[in-house]
């Protein structure tokens, strides 16, 4: 770090005989953090206070009389740090065998086994055989409400779920009882967790296997899943996720770290909300012809075809429905489109909305949003304009009557009557499942999720944040911004974008509020659209 | 270093007996037509003696109550170098963790024996056993009722009495 005058900001130690320079009240195990260098923690969490209490973070520094506790212990100036001393060493050995005390070796059927931290040490570090011969106390499981289920015997009482509900949640409803090997973590009464929107954090913050989802209980085994970053698309918020799936299906989401957007948590509403990507009953594979006429055709030949339609439609009033679950390259290629096949007279989605938002009082920006769907303000970054109820229906009567072109992405018209487009010269639907209300499409063309395609969100602070791939599309369904993008490009003669990265570079192009912008430079954390909350 | 040749020098054809070959080999011909010892093993009637090692088709081991031991806690199939084992855990009504699917394809399987090694709770185990014959291909991947049923001798891996081999 240069000597710029306020050298009294940070402070400089040397950590296993590697020098650091960290801003000052900066702890000893952040400051390893920052070297690669893991202190074992437990009780410590980066969103949590430290009590200093779980002592397995205990390092040697020099000058010290005893360990010292690196979570709790400022970095100052001149210290020699080290964590992997004989004395720091053989303390947390020691400490693991305290731990495996009452641990039962359930590792076999535990959910966490594989991310487990407990067993993460104990391999590393810990003894190879215990010593214990008193049989270990049992306190068997509890449910604690909500999703979560508490394991009594696995927990090493760090605490972090207690402060969590306390800290960040201001909701405390758990606490410890008893003391001793005895101490327990336990809810006020029959209260319970029951309620508690943001209670499944406690599940992601446990160190072992104590807390577990009930929703994921056995389902799959830690080491079995993929990790995709993505984005929830539960709410406008868009916190940063990852999707863990097996099989090709969403086993379950996770919060990935996001300071800007969510810290290190997420809803309860957005963790429940991924069965949808597992619908069976996708559409599988594009059709041309309206009603009974219906038949099922290659890509090569629709695609020829709605060619052939869009030029001729050239000039006719086009009327397009988007989705605010569509990702802004889709959205941007169902403006092109229209704007290519004739004069757009209107460009709609609908959104749900909740009656109220659901803030995280102990982490303010996180908030459950009343728009229950991810790129809203994409939507409307890109000209669409929000129509219909709180409840996601209605306010599509001047599309359903019209006589032009109506082109549907992703909008599964659910409140809508079979003669939805009768009248319409060419209807085109793009959707993952089929509708009743898309009887009249002269096009119906699969889509795939979010989930599995590349793309980006706008949330509701105006930031683009990307999501990646994480499952195979069924059948011959293929991305919206592949498919737009094919039919508009070749309407302007340009071509098919070849990936997501060129249908946003389309999109940056044509849409002022996106300049600037660069695929790469966005990023797993996203950016501020400077621009369109101006 | 270079390349020598050597010249075998071959019996002139015209000018060989092969009588002193001849007889060495009937005479142990007729050593074999006087010894008693029968090689031949009348299977099926006869069986033969397998290895305490042999690792032939799995079995899976049942608690007293009936049900399979099997805790469903997923080391197998990621041990399985053939990946030859499916596995679905749930919960049964007892709050025990258990197998919903357990679905072993024998035909895949290279009887490495690792399942049964890796094992925490002595549920799965190779067999000794080798009578696998079927009418139908599909009959060869095993579920967990037919994997429960089986009742032939479960392989040793190793010797009980010196699990380390020292």
């Amino acid at each position: 770090m240069p000597d710029n005058g306020r050298k009294a900001d940070t402070v400089t130690l040397t950590i296993d005989g590697r020098e650091v320079t960290v801003p000052k009240g900066t702890s000893l195990l952040d400051a390893a953090g920052g070297l690669g260098i893991d202190v074992p923690h437990y009780c410590y969490h980066p969103g949590l206070s430290a009590p200093a209490q779980c002592r397995i973070c205990l390092v040697e520094v020099e000058g010290a009389p005893k360990l010292q506790p690196s979570c709790v212990t400022m970095a100052q100036d001149g210290q020699v740090v080290h964590t992997e001393s004989p004395a720091a060493t053989r303390m947390r050995k020691g400490v693991l065998e305290f731990y495996l005390v009452n641990h039962p070796l359930d590792c076999p059927i535990c959910d966490m086994s594989g991310e487990c931290k407990l067993q993460d040490y104990v391999f590393e570090e810990g003894r190879e055989k215990g010593r214990g011969r008193e049989p270990k106390r049992v306190f068997g499981r509890d449910d604690f409400g909500g999703d979560v289920l508490f394991y009594g015997d696995r927990c090493v009482m760090c605490t972090r779920c207690v402060r969590f509900m306390e800290e960040v949640a201001r909701d405390p409803r758990l606490t410890v009882v008893e003391r001793g090997s005895r101490a327990v973590i336990d809810t006020f009464f029959e209260r319970g967790l029951e309620g508690a929107s943001y209670a499944g954090n406690i599940v992601d913050i446990c160190p072992v296997g104590a807390l577990v989802s009930k929703d994921f209980l056995h389902k799959a085994r830690a080491w079995d899943l993929d990790h995709t970053p993505s984005v929830c698309p539960g709410c406008s918020q868009g916190c940063n996720i990852e999707l863990h799936t097996r099989d090709n299906l969403v086993q379950r989401l996770k919060p990935r770290e996001n300071p800007e957007v969510n810290g290190h948590w997420m809803c309860d509403y957005g963790r429940a909300n991924y069965e949808w990507m597992n619908r069976p009953d996708r559409l599988k594979e594009p059709a041309v012809g309206r009603g009974s006429d219906r038949r099922a055709a290659d890509w090569q030949e629709v695609l020829q075809l709605l060619f052939g339609r869009l030029q001729e439609a050239g000039g006719a009033g086009v009327r397009l429905v988007g989705s605010p679950f569509a990702s802004n390259e889709a959205l941007a290629g169902l403006a092109a489109l229209g704007g290519e096949a004739g004069s757009v007279e209107a460009g709609v989605f609908r959104s749900p909305r909740a009656p109220d938002e659901d803030p995280l009082p102990g982490f303010p920006t996180l908030v459950r949003r009343r728009d229950l769907a991810p790129n809203v303000d994409g939507a409307g970054i890109l000209g669409f304009e929000r129509t219909g109820g709180d409840d996601g229906s209605g306010g599509l009567e001047e599309v359903a009557g019209h006589e032009g072109v109506i082109v549907v992405l992703g909008d599964r018209l659910r409140d809508q009557g079979e003669d939805f487009g009768a009248n319409a010269s060419l209807f085109v639907y793009l959707g993952t499942v089929d509708s009743a209300a898309a009887r009249n499409a002269d096009f119906v063309l699969p889509i795939a999720t979010f989930a599995e395609e590349e793309g980006s969100f706008v949330n509701v602070q105006g930031r683009l944040q990307r999501f990646w791939q994480g499952m195979h599309a069924p059948g011959y369904a293929r991305p919206a911004w592949l498919v737009l993008g094919a039919l508009a490009g070749a309407l302007r003669g340009e071509g098919t974008p070849a990936s997501a990265e060129e249908a946003f570079q389309r999109m940056v192009q044509e849409h002022a509020a996106f300049s600037g912008l660069d695929w790469d430079a966005v990023g797993a954390a996203g950016t501020r659209l400077e621009a369109a909350h101006a | 270093m270079a390349i020598s040749v050597k010249v075998m020098r071959r019996p002139d054809p015209g000018r060989t007996s092969y009588m002193r070959a001849t007889l060495k080999g009937m005479s142990l011909t007729f050593k074999h037509l006087v010894r008693l010892k029968k090689v031949t093993l009348e299977y099926p009637e006869d069986q033969p003696e397998l290895h305490p090692r042999w690792r032939g088709t799995h079995r899976m081991e049942v608690h007293a109550d009936g049900r399979p031991k099997c805790v469903a806690c997923g080391l197998c199939p990621t041990v399985c170098p053939a990946n030859c084992i499916r596995l679905v855990g749930g919960e049964d009504d007892q709050g025990n963790r258990y197998p919903i699917v357990y679905e072993i394809d024998e035909f895949r399987c290279i009887f490495c024996g690792m399942c049964q090694e890796v094992c925490p709770v002595e549920a799965i185990h190779v067999g000794q056993h080798f009578e696998n014959a079927e009418y139908t291909r599909d009959r060869f991947v095993y579920d967990l009722d037919r994997l429960m049923e089986q009742d032939h001798p479960t392989t040793l891996l190793w010797d009980p009495s010196d699990p380390r081999s020292e």
